[in-house]
Formats: structure tokens, C-alpha cells, sequence
């Protein structure tokens, strides 16, 4: 390839990468590129019906739907996993706890001082399920939308920068400073440092890794301000975004209109019993 | 304007750096924990940057912090939400004792993890009661079900349970706190909302007299 189809080459992705700026944000499925305030509520209102409906099967029933929603979204192989680890370290647990501890009748077993009902059995049951289905929506959110989306849809919606920084910093913070307590403990190690033994030594050990953590970052934070005062962080105008969300289309309205009433009938239907 | 909302004056009235110090502080909840886990310890001492920060920025910035943090542990351990309070409590109780110089000399730094366990502790099983109904999750769980299963009560044995183990994680938990606040330069103390009380010449707080010199770098 010739030197000039290579500067050719190089100017159409140069082209095409700016353009990706001039035009909405996209993650390239229908789902995902909804605004992140609508599936907030969406997912919201399905953990507002786990809870106001009684029995198990309305939690159920949102367990499956956010499955559905997550294979529609792309993102079914990462949420399954991680919501199926959920159901068997926090789910399973409570429902076993749960059973174990609420009395009840008629009566199934009694092992020592524990007496399991199937009236237990039940509410733990609709317990384990209803907290699933919250654990469900809560998972599913971050899995669909990126933080910074989330953050970009609630500046638009008029929340400072200030605290939309604050929760995006944190989480970047979060990544770099556990990648430095690695390097740092390594290398704490590699001085002579006990970080094995009895649980004193182990104690002692944590301060000479987590002090130079936190030194560090507070260090870094002068040079953060610098950089932020030279984006024009702190002045008082509008702040200008690098991207945009896609304006959101009246069918999302409309489906997102309809889980919120869902919601709400699912709440009266909690206070005036229609079942 | 947008920007001159209540959020951005009460950040404003704490300076520049507490922004910056509250992402760090929920960084350093999560690391603490992280590192105890490296380290084999069987604490949780999750509550290090809410402490750290509520003693250096004050009440509400440690409140923040520890909001925060539990809201972001709740993405992948949701029950965790439920416990937020906690970690708010810890924020505001460690503003009003920094503003106290609690956090100047070690035994008094000692001393303030018996309120932290207190609120962890009595706080922790007043809330796996209402709100799990009792059924504590992970090491403490494990601990509660022991004394179910022994013929306890289980709210009783939520409270003998979890006020102890409370209490043997506060304690590294403040000492560490210590140890990272006499760490501090003198030069960024100085630019912390809660900093004059460190640098005050009265006690023998981190940065004042000969032996907080000495710790200053």
C-alpha cells in the first residue's frame, strides 16, 4: 500500500471518529440507547410491582422479565451470570434464613432449635424473591447504561456537574487506587513488611499500604483541580458536552408511561385489595 | 443557572478539595476492604474513607461519602443499601468528633471506636431485623445462625452477635484513621475545611508541636 493510501486511510478514520461526535451517542441496540432516565423508571416500576403485588409469583414474573429485557438489551450472558451468583450467595441464603427463623404452620421439620413451617417456607420464598427482583433491576441498570450515560442524562436534566463528578470520579477512583494498593503492597512486601502471620502483624500491615493510597490520591488532587480549572470546570455557565444522547422518540414515552402506571396500579392494588 | 444549585453552595462552603476528597474517601471504603481481604483479616473495615473524610472535610462530606459508598456496593450486593444509614452515621459522628480534636491523639482515637461500633452494632442488628427480618448475610450471619441454632432468640442474637464483632473492627478502623491523618503534609492539611483543628498548637494533634513535626512530611 502506497504512502498516500495510507494518509487516506488514516484521514477517513480521523473523519469518521470526529463524526462519531456530531451524531447521538449509540451502544448499537434499541434498548441500551434509550435514555437512561426512562430505563431507570422502567426498571424502577418493575421493582415497585415485585414488591406491592403479594405472593411470589409477581416477583417471579419480574426475575424472568428483566432476563428478557437483558437478552433484548445484549447485555444476557454478563446480567445472567451475575444475577444467577446473586440468587445463590444473597437469594438462597435469605430464603434459608428466612424460612428458618419465621415460625409459622403447619409444621415440615425441626432440626435442634429451628422449627421450618411451610408458612416459612413461603415468606421466605416471596422474601428471597422480591429482594432478587430489587437485586435484578439495581444489576440490570448498570449493565445496560455506562455510569457516564447516567451522568450526562442527569446533567441534561439540570444536576450540577459538581456532584455528576463526584460520582464519576469515584468510580475511576475506585479502579485506580485498588490497582495502587497492589503495587503498593507488593512492593511494601518486597521492603520487608509482614503481611502474613498472626492477626496483629496483619493489622499493622494494612496501615503501611493504605496510608500511601490515600497520600497519593490527595497528592494528585492539586493537579486534578489544574486540570479541571482548565476545562472551565467551575464557571458559572452551561457546560458544554463533547457527547449527546439521542432525543428520546415518542414510543419510549408511551412505554414508559405504561410501566409507571403499572406501578401505580400495582400500589393501589396494595392499599384497596383487588385480588 | 444550572450549576448554582443548593448541591454546588454547600460544596462551595466546604472548598475545592472536599470534591475531590469524596471520591477518594468511597475509593478508600472499598480498597480498605479489599486489602483486608488480601490481608486475610477478618474485618470488614469498609468505613476507613467515610471516617478519614468526615474527620478532615467535616460532618456532611463524610455523610456524603458514605452514602455514596453503599449506594455503589449495592450495584453488586444490593442488601448492602439497606445498612446506608450506617456508614451516613459514621460520616457525621466522625465530623463532630474531628471538629472536637478526637482525631489528635491516639487513646482519644481509640475511645471514639466504642460510639462507631456502637451505631455499627446496635444500629447493624436493628436493621437485619426490620429489614431482612433477622436474617443476617455473610460472616455475621453465619455467627447469628450459631446462636439460633443454639436456642437464642434470633434478635437477641443479632444484638450479642454483632455488637461485638463491631467493635473489633472499629478499633483497627479509627487507628488507622490516626495513623493516615498524622500522615497528611502540613500543606494540604492546611487546605482542608476541618485542617486548623489539626494544626492548632493546642494538644499534640498531627502537624502541631514537636512530635506532630515529626510526623508531618
Amino acid at each position: 500500500m502506497s504512502a498516500d493510501q495510507d494518509r487516506g486511510g488514516a484521514a477517513i478514520r480521523a473523519e469518521d471518529f470526529i463524526d462519531g461526535f456530531r451524531r447521538p451517542a449509540t451502544q448499537g441496540n434499541r434498548v441500551r440507547d434509550m435514555n437512561p432516565i426512562s430505563v431507570f423508571l422502567v426498571l424502577g416500576s418493575l421493582a415497585v410491582i415485585a414488591v406491592a403485588v403479594p405472593g411470589i409469583v409477581a416477583p417471579s414474573t419480574v426475575c424472568v422479565v428483566l432476563v428478557l429485557i437483558s437478552l433484548a438489551g445484549g447485555v444476557g450472558r454478563p446480567f445472567i451470570g451475575n444475577f444467577s451468583r446473586l440468587f445463590v450467595a444473597i437469594g438462597l441464603l435469605l430464603f434459608v434464613l428466612r424460612s428458618a427463623f419465621a415460625g409459622g404452620t403447619p409444621v415440615l421439620f425441626t432440626i435442634g432449635a429451628i422449627t421450618v413451617s411451610m408458612e416459612g417456607v413461603l415468606e421466605g420464598l416471596r422474601f428471597a424473591l422480591v429482594v432478587m427482583a430489587i437485586s435484578g433491576t439495581v444489576t440490570l441498570y448498570f449493565a445496560l447504561i455506562p455510569i457516564k450515560y447516567s451522568m450526562l442524562a442527569l446533567e441534561l436534566k439540570g444536576v450540577t456537574p459538581r456532584a455528576t463528578y463526584v460520582l464519576l470520579a469515584a468510580f475511576q477512583a475506585i479502579t485506580d487506587l485498588g490497582k495502587n494498593a497492589r503495587v503498593i503492597m507488593d512492593a511494601q512486601k518486597a521492603r520487608g513488611i509482614e503481611t502474613e502471620g498472626n492477626f496483629v502483624q496483619r493489622v499493622r500491615a494494612f496501615v503501611p499500604v493504605l496510608a500511601p493510597v490515600f497520600l497519593s490520591a490527595i497528592a494528585a488532587t492539586e493537579e486534578k483541580a489544574i486540570a479541571l480549572d482548565a476545562r472551565a470546570f467551575n464557571s458559572r455557565v452551561n457546560h458544554s458536552h463533547l457527547v449527546t444522547l439521542r432525543p428520546t422518540p415518542a414510543w419510549e414515552v408511551v412505554f414508559v408511561a405504561i410501566a409507571i402506571l403499572c406501578a401505580v396500579v400495582a400500589c393501589a392494588g396494595a392499599v384497596v385489595p383487588w385480588y | 443557572m444550572a450549576t448554582d444549585n443548593s448541591f454546588a453552595r454547600l460544596m462551595k462552603s466546604y472548598g475545592r478539595l472536599t470534591i475531590f476528597l469524596i471520591p477518594i474517601g468511597i475509593a478508600v471504603n472499598f480498597v480498605g476492604g479489599q486489602i483486608a481481604l488480601l490481608l486475610k483479616l477478618p474485618l470488614y473495615l469498609d468505613s476507613i474513607g467515610t471516617i478519614l473524610v468526615g474527620a478532615t472535610c467535616g460532618a456532611l462530606p463524610g455523610a456524603l461519602v458514605g452514602l455514596l459508598s453503599n449506594a455503589i456496593n449495592s450495584i453488586t450486593s444490593p442488601p448492602t443499601f439497606a445498612f446506608a444509614i450506617l456508614n451516613v452515621l459514621f460520616g457525621l459522628l466522625a465530623g463532630l468528633l474531628g471538629r472536637y480534636g478526637v482525631f489528635k491523639s491516639w487513646w482519644k482515637t481509640l475511645l471514639s471506636a466504642i460510639p462507631f461500633a456502637f451505631i455499627g452494632g446496635f444500629g447493624g442488628a436493628l436493621i437485619t431485623i426490620w429489614v431482612l427480618g433477622g436474617a443476617a448475610v455473610g460472616g455475621t450471619g453465619l455467627v447469628v445462625g450459631s446462636l439460633v441454632a443454639a436456642g437464642m432468640p434470633v434478635n437477641t442474637a443479632n444484638f450479642v452477635a454483632q455488637l461485638p464483632i463491631d467493635l473489633v473492627d472499629k478499633v483497627p478502623t479509627v487507628l488507622i484513621v490516626f495513623a493516615i491523618i498524622s500522615g497528611i503534609p502540613r500543606r494540604l492539611m492546611v487546605k482542608l475545611p476541618l485542617g486548623y483543628v489539626y494544626l492548632s498548637p493546642s494538644g499534640g494533634g498531627p502537624g502541631t508541636g514537636a512530635t506532630g513535626a515529626s510526623r508531618v512530611r
